[in-house]
């Protein structure tokens, strides 16, 4: 088997395994598409005959969903900005200090990682009715994505920041600079690529959280998208071209940007982005 | 002269190991120090807790006068330079530069004045708007030297700074540090474990091994009377030849190689029967015809450089000969060693220390 032939070979067997894995989108966004009837049609068809373009703004005003892609934003962004400041400086401190304490924070920090948060709701629910942060439903929210998203952060994190040599840290204290200032002059900008690709990936994945926000957040008008959308499904539920078209919706932001920053997140996951 | 780094009693420890070990120092000001020994011996974490990197655990550090021993690195007014030189890969040259004044709240106008004349001393001047990355490594060495030399600080910590360049380059950047001290009229603490580096450099040498001082004084007198067997192995190149002796009559000692007693002088006295240990540098030995020098041996192997020839003998233990120029002996050859009673340095079989 030649070099090129076994490269080809590859590239189809890995074009198939994303063709299957990306089908439910490809089929998200065609049934939204599609009128009632081709719907329901046997054999289904793969490509609308008739596709019906306006479902998007129907839906999109049918269901207010400005309101809902909004408070999706907001949770994501406080999630995200709360995580960012204190995941990095968790993250500068588990990097640079090795001692029997930190290795116990950092099992700490991994073992939440591992708790699901269908498990983790109902003593959240507890706490935050208990102490009144369930009047401020959003905020709750917030706060538990970052409890369950930080460990995530910081092992991201932590890795970029072991990447900066330590000595360009010394470097910087001997030149009469405080440790903080070094940390923010040195450290800071060398790991931002490291900073900034974990954030987008919290970003995506709060964006997307359902079991918080379904079950800490009951006024409708607070409610993000992924809620907004599962209120749309009932028992007798048949209109799935307007809840594909929901659907598409809410993802489509989220997939363009991935797209277009995919080459720094990749880059910025795998290499320390330094030198 | 007059005193401007001062270790007394200095101590450290990482837990139960004992890095520094009571440590006593004086540096004058305006001197070139270098602190060598093998790896693991001390000096870098000497050189660390001089720039207030390592918090020691016991003892005074003075510079100038003042004790530094709490002060964090930015008090202490020193300029370090590293292994890795430590450049700031997201900051130009002049940048790098000027970074500790930038620092210390110097206007832009003045910072780029003084990055220029720093450049233009230290043959940068065209580069000051590269990135690290874009740089060889002796610019690279250049810039981290210039950026120790920017400010006035009161002492130049370097670490290990040639280590990372190749053969050509170190000689050269050698003479240029050693020319850039003397011209700045600063002072230097140079760690490095090449001893010739410390030789050549420094005014005076601190040679360390596992956290101790084994000694200090100037680099030729550390080559003349090597306080132990340790210092008279590690100066010098290729190493001292030891040979185990026993002390007989009339200032004199006994060794063996393998084929029956050899009787040598010795320039010191030391109780009979004793054991010590005779050392005598390779090139303080010369080759004659058999018969003619203190004792004859077998050649092992030679080995030339085109302008030295090192030969082995095949005796136990070997011994090293060094000679200028080029010469024909072939393996198997049995040669005279000549030596002058002078070159024959006498250590405590025990303590290893001169006698």
């Amino acid at each position: 088997m030649s070099e090129t032939f076994r490269n080809r070979l590859l590239l189809v067997i890995a074009l198939l395994l994303a063709a299957i894995y990306l089908f439910p989108l490809y089929w998200m966004y065609i049934t939204a598409l599609k009128t009632g009837s081709e719907m329901f049609a046997t054999p289904p068809s793969f490509w609308p005959d008739d596709p019906q373009w306006s479902i998007f703004p129907f839906v999109f005003q049918l269901k207010g969903m400005g309101r809902f892609l909004w408070n999706s934003v907001v949770i994501a962004s406080g999630s995200v900005a709360l995580i960012a400041v204190l995941g990095t400086g968790a993250a500068y401190v588990l990097a640079r200090y090795r001692n029997a304490w930190v290795d116990v924070g950092l099992f700490l920090v991994l073992m939440l990682q591992v708790l699901p948060a269908s498990l983790m709701i109902t003593p959240i629910f507890v706490l935050f009715t208990l102490t009144g942060i369930l009047d401020f439903p959003r905020t709750a929210v917030i706060l538990a994505i970052a409890a369950k998203s930080m460990p995530f952060f910081i092992v991201l994190v932590r890795a970029t920041f072991m990447s900066v040599p330590m000595e360009l840290e010394e470097a910087a204290l001997v030149d009469g600079n405080s440790r903080i200032g070094a940390f923010w002059s040195i450290v800071l900008p060398l790991a931002r690529n490291g900073i900034l690709v974990s954030a987008i990936l919290i970003f995506m994945q709060a964006f997307g959280e359902f079991v918080y926000s379904k079950s800490l957040i009951q006024e409708i008008e607070l409610q993000p998208s992924s809620v907004g959308l599962n209120a749309f499904m009932g028992p007798n539920t048949n209109e799935w071209n307007r809840i594909m078209a929901f659907a598409s919706i809410y993802v489509t932001p989220i997939l363009a940007t991935f797209v277009l920053l995919q080459r720094r997140i990749v880059s910025g996951l795998t290499s320390g982005a330094l030198k | 002269m007059t005193t401007q780094i001062e270790f007394s009693g200095v101590n450290k420890h990482y837990g139960a190991y004992h890095a520094l070990k009571d440590i006593n120092l004086s540096i004058d000001k305006g001197s070139f120090v270098a602190l060598v020994g093998p790896s693991g011996c001390g000096k870098s974490t000497l050189l660390r807790s001089l720039a207030g990197l390592e918090k020691i655990t016991g003892g005074d550090i003075s510079i100038a006068g003042e004790v530094v021993t709490t002060l964090p690195p930015r008090k202490r007014d020193v300029a370090m330079v590293f292994q890795s030189y430590a450049l700031y890969p997201h900051m130009t040259v002049e940048e790098n530069l000027t970074y500790s004044l930038r620092v210390h709240g110097v206007s832009k106008g003045e910072r780029k004045k003084a990055a220029a004349e720093v450049a233009a001393t230290t043959g940068l001047s065209d580069l000051l708007h590269r990135y690290p990355r874009e740089l060889s490594g002796g610019q690279r060495q250049r810039v981290a030297m210039s950026r120790a030399i920017i400010r006035n600080p009161k002492a130049f910590l370097f670490d290990e700074p040639l280590s990372n360049l190749d053969a050509a380059l170190r000689v050269h950047m050698r003479k240029e540090i050693r020319a850039l001290h003397d011209r700045l009229g600063a002072t230097s603490v140079y760690v490095t474990h090449d001893q010739i580096e410390a030789m050549t450099m420094a005014d005076h040498v601190v040679v360390l091994r596992a956290g101790i001082i084994e000694q200090q004084g100037r680099p030729l007198d550390l080559y003349d009377k090597p306080a132990n067997k340790f210092v008279a192995g590690f100066i010098g190149s290729p190493a001292m030849n030891f040979l185990p002796a026993t002390v007989a009559e009339g200032r004199a000692a006994t060794i063996d190689l393998g084929k029956g007693p050899i009787r040598l002088t010795i320039p010191v006295a030391a109780p009979i029967g004793s054991s010590v240990l005779i050392g005598i540098r390779p090139e303080h030995i010369t080759l004659t015809a058999p018969g003619e020098g203190r004792f004859d041996a077998p050649v092992a192997f030679t080995e030339s450089t085109g302008s030295t020839t090192f030969v082995s003998t095949a005796t136990n233990p070997e011994l090293m000969v060094v000679e200028t120029g080029r010469r024909m002996v072939a393996n198997g050859d049995l040669v005279g060693l000549a030596f002058a009673d002078t070159a024959v340095h006498v250590f405590d079989g025990a303590t290893e220390k001169r006698l």
